[in-house]
């Protein structure tokens, strides 16, 4: 025979270990850039879509890039957005870490707003309880319309995103009757609440700093409070530990002992209660009342900033304030360029859509690993 | 350029300095030169791990080298898809079928090169080809059988006559026997010799020395991301084999001190259980285990094993019966409460669910206790606690990783056992269930759970070992008993002097003990 017969070769850890993390710096810098080139790869997407509608490219793309940052008012709404996104972002990625797809963010915010605005108008607090009050019980009651979805998934086993848009529904149009028939006030013009009581009123940063920054609040600090109080949760607490274990793999968790229903359930009810703080933002801190469609298609929005970060909650500022800063332009874009609403859609999709396909790209490169014969 | 004669002297398949480095770091193939002379069966045998389905799937187009070239008759080629792999005449059939459940036989066979009748599928010629294939090659199919419904030895053949239909000359079997019955096997190989006269190659991984002897006619062995080397048959043993996979003596019998019983620790009676769908799983089962013993159950697989393992495990909840440990109930418990009570549990599906592949090494080996300190304190998780403890698992159990903080799935498949073990085995259970430990395991990695099983019996635990394979679960077990349609129909006190094919006609339901005679034993 030919072969000799090689001793088992040592294993030397160190040495690997220092391998394995270079090739892993290394994926991470391809990854990096690669994110770079689809973003301007996707710009120049946009630009070709720009002039075959035979639009001014050029200074369409300067509105889009430059618009929000062009005039303090505009870079207040770039805040603003982006404090609702990220609050949003947050809010769903713990039930997607559970590999649950709750999209029931949007009926969670619009109960939040009622409860919020119910007590911030009619219930006379001092201050600091006046905000704290109505967060409090926003909180609770998105906790609550949360739950709901969350122990028929988990005890009855009914599908989440049928239960969650389901609800949704029931809660948007609960919001547009008690709006119309119940908050506003009889003889009104249009279709509003009251203002809210002003010691509920987050302040406005226009205010604070003399700087005209339009409705950007207080409520930034929420964000990145939440933007911590998620990444511990997730990372640093036993029921972090659960969800992730349960979205790695829910039989796995049942078997090594995991409550995975409990978890599961209470991973629906803690991303309602964080989506009841963006709630909380509108009515109190951008709108001070309650407006029609105050959050209109917000809650999906929520999930592509989420889906873009990776559930990674110290992504998720990173790619909320990137996306909003892509919306507000958006529509700096259509007024100053005179690009209808589609094309900055379209643009605004383009972007995503290629972005998103990066990431899917990776996640299944991480899954193509050679994990072994059996 | 080679003239005719070069290429006939060159081997069919030819694949030079192959390596494969995986995006997450992982070395799969390490400069590894590999080839396949046309009409041989060649054997590629290895540990799980080792590096040959990433090799195979190289071949066959799955996966891209890092560096390397393959030479198919002497020519460079390089092969990008599955495609391109058959459009050379290569094709594969792997250990996971990829078969449309719900269409035929010839359906499967025929599916993306259908034959066409105006623009519909030509159903009957798909049948008649099939037929005609299946015939040629000894591969006994029912072309008009929905695959779903038919037996797993027959969708691998499935497999390899729709390889055959696409004009394969060369076949690669990956694992095919690891889901057959001897039985099968016998027709399998049987077929394997027929393609090889009609001029077809194959090339069949596997990690079953006593196959690889039988069937192949050069075989080379892996180890490591590395090709160990190529032997002929007639220089090869199983025992130098063995060594060659291993790198190191490999010792297959099972040393084990005469039983030190304790005390019952696990009182198992007149356990019922009936699945969803209203079948009844357990009838009446009634044992005991004591501390310091194996208990071995035998029995053809299906017999209500799972179900007994998953009972008491506490993931499935009970009909009626009791179960006791060390006296108290734990019937009925969830999973988290039966682990509280002292029980350990290793999965006969634990490579799908007795680990988490996508988090960290230390994460899954906390799973059973991360909500108790040192893991959890004031309500938080100490990171610094889960990578002590993972370290500590790693180096006691050898598990073969760089850096705990990797996901489990980045380990081999014996190094995921290990994980598996590790966690159950330092809950110091007082019960230790171990359901088919050696199902679908490499030879270090059996010998590595036999001697886990042994050592944790000589410290005292109370052992349940459920497994389909006789002679592992007659060598290791101190009693046995046997299962059959949901029943203990027999419990032997030993198993000194009894022979496979004794406890053969109680598995097969022909010999049943008397009540009296299986309470004697309990």
């Amino acid at each position: 025979m030919q072969a000799t017969l090689p001793t088992t070769p040592s294993f030397d850890r160190a040495a690997e270990r220092a391998r394995v993390q270079r090739e892993r710096r290394r994926t991470a810098m391809i990854d990096v850039l690669v994110t770079l080139g689809t973003i301007a790869l996707a710009l120049l997407v946009g630009f070709l879509v720009m002039l075959i509608v035979g639009k001014d490219p050029i200074l369409a793309y300067s509105s889009l890039l430059g618009g929000p940052l062009s005039r303090t008012n505009r870079t207040g709404r770039w805040i603003e957005d982006a404090t609702t996104l990220i609050i949003l972002g947050l809010s769903v990625s713990i039930p997607f870490r559970a590999r649950q797809f709750s999209l029931g963010a949007q009926g969670q915010m619009f109960m939040a707003a009622m409860i919020a605005a119910v007590i911030a108008i009619y219930v006379p607090m001092p201050p600091l309880v006046a905000v704290l009050l109505p967060l409090a019980a926003a909180m609770l009651a998105g906790f609550l319309v949360g739950l709901l979805p969350g122990l028929m998934k988990a005890y009855l086993n009914a599908n989440e995103i049928v239960s969650t848009l389901m609800l949704n529904a029931v809660v948007v149009l609960l919001y547009d009757f008690l709006l119309t028939n119940v908050f506003t006030p009889p003889g009104s013009q249009s279709l509003r609440s009251e203002a809210i009581q002003a010691g509920s009123m987050l302040a406005r940063f226009t205010t604070l700093l003399g700087v005209n920054l339009g409705r950007a609040n207080l409520a930034v600090l929420f964000a990145a409070i939440l933007v911590v109080a998620v990444w511990a949760l997730l990372n640093r607490t036993p029921f972090g530990y659960e969800i992730r274990t349960i979205g790695a793999n829910e039989k796995f968790a049942r078997y090594g002992g995991i409550n995975t229903r409990r978890a599961i359930a209470l991973s629906f009810a803690i991303g309602g209660a964080i989506a009841a703080v963006a709630g909380v933002h509108l009515v109190l801190g951008v709108h001070q009342r309650l407006i029609p469609g105050i959050a209109a298609g917000l809650g999906f929005e929520g999930i592509v900033v989420a889906l873009l970060a990776r559930n990674n909650p110290l992504l998720i500022p990173i790619t909320g304030l990137f996306y909003s800063y892509l919306r507000v332009g958006g529509d700096i874009m259509e007024q100053e360029a005179a690009v209808g609403t589609e094309i900055v859609l379209v643009i605004q999709a383009v972007i995503i859509l290629l972005l998103t396909a990066q990431v899917l790209v990776n996640y299944v490169k991480s899954r193509s690993r050679p994990v072994r014969e059996t | 350029m080679p003239t005719a004669s070069d290429s006939a002297a060159a081997p069919l398949i030819e694949m030079r300095n192959i390596t494969k480095i995986y995006p997450n770091g992982v070395l799969a193939d390490n400069d590894v030169s590999f080839e396949v002379r046309a009409g041989e069966i060649h054997a590629l045998v290895g540990e799980n791990g080792a590096g040959k389905s990433t090799l195979m799937k190289i071949l066959y187009g799955m996966e891209r080298p890092t560096s390397g070239q393959i030479y198919l008759r002497g020519a460079p080629v390089t092969i990008h898809t599955p495609h391109e792999a058959i459009a050379l005449g290569i094709g594969m059939v792997h250990q996971n079928f990829m078969l449309v459940p719900s269409f035929t036989v010839a359906e499967n066979i025929v599916l993306g090169t259908e034959p066409l009748r105006g623009a519909f599928v030509d159903k009957r010629a798909a049948v008649a080809a099939t037929a005609s294939l299946a015939q040629q090659y000894g591969l006994n199919v029912d072309p008009e059988a929905v695959v779903d419904v038919v037996p797993v030895g027959m969708r691998q053949r499935v497999e390899i006559l729709k390889a055959l239909y696409r004009g394969a000359d060369v076949l690669i079997l990956d694992e095919p026997t690891a889901v057959l019955t001897p039985q099968e096997t016998h027709e399998l190989f049987a077929a394997i010799r027929q393609l090889v006269n009609a001029g077809k190659t194959v090339i069949f991984i596997s990690h079953k020395l006593r196959e690889v002897m039988e069937i192949s006619d050069r075989i080379s062995v892996m180890r490591d991301a590395r090709m160990v080397g190529t032997i002929d048959k007639r220089n090869a043993d199983e025992h130098l084999l063995a060594k060659m996979m291993v790198g190191r003596e490999v010792f297959l019998n099972i040393a084990k001190p005469p039983v030190q019983r304790g005390p019952v620790v696990l009182k198992v009676r007149d356990l019922e259980y009936a699945t969803e769908a209203g079948v009844e799983a357990l009838k009446h089962v009634s044992f005991n285990v004591y501390a310091g013993e194996i208990f071995g159950i035998a029995g053809v697989e299906g017999n209500g094993q799972t179900e007994l393992v998953e009972v008491i495990a506490g993931l499935r909840a009970p009909l009626g019966g009791v179960i006791e440990l060390e006296g108290k109930s734990i019937a009925g418990l969830p999973p988290r409460g039966v682990r509280q009570a002292g029980v350990a549990h290793i999965p006969e599906d634990r490579l799908t669910n007795g680990v988490a592949l996508e988090s960290s090494i230390q994460e899954n080996l906390i799973v059973d206790r991360y909500e108790r300190e040192p893991f959890t304190r004031g309500g938080f998780l100490r990171p610094s606690e889960v990578a002590r403890n993972g370290e500590v698992l790693i180096e006691q159990y050898a598990i073969r990783t760089p850096d705990g903080a990797l996901p489990v799935g980045s380990l081999s498949g014996g190094n995921m056992q290990k994980v598996v073990v590790a966690r159950e085995l330092s809950s110091r259970p007082k019960l230790l269930i171990a359901a088919q430990p050696t199902r679908g395991v490499d030879i270090g990695a059996t010998e590595f759970m036999h001697e886990q099983l042994v050592k944790a019996r000589n410290a005292g635990v109370a052992i349940l070992l459920v497994s389909a394979d006789l002679s592992e679960v007659m060598s290791l077990s101190d009693r046995l008993a046997v299962m059959h349609a949901g029943r203990i129909v027999a419990i032997f006190p030993t198993t000194n002097g009894l022979t496979e094919e004794e406890v053969g006609l109680y598995m097969l339901g022909t010999k049943t003990m008397t009540q009296a005679e299986i309470e004697r034993n309990w």
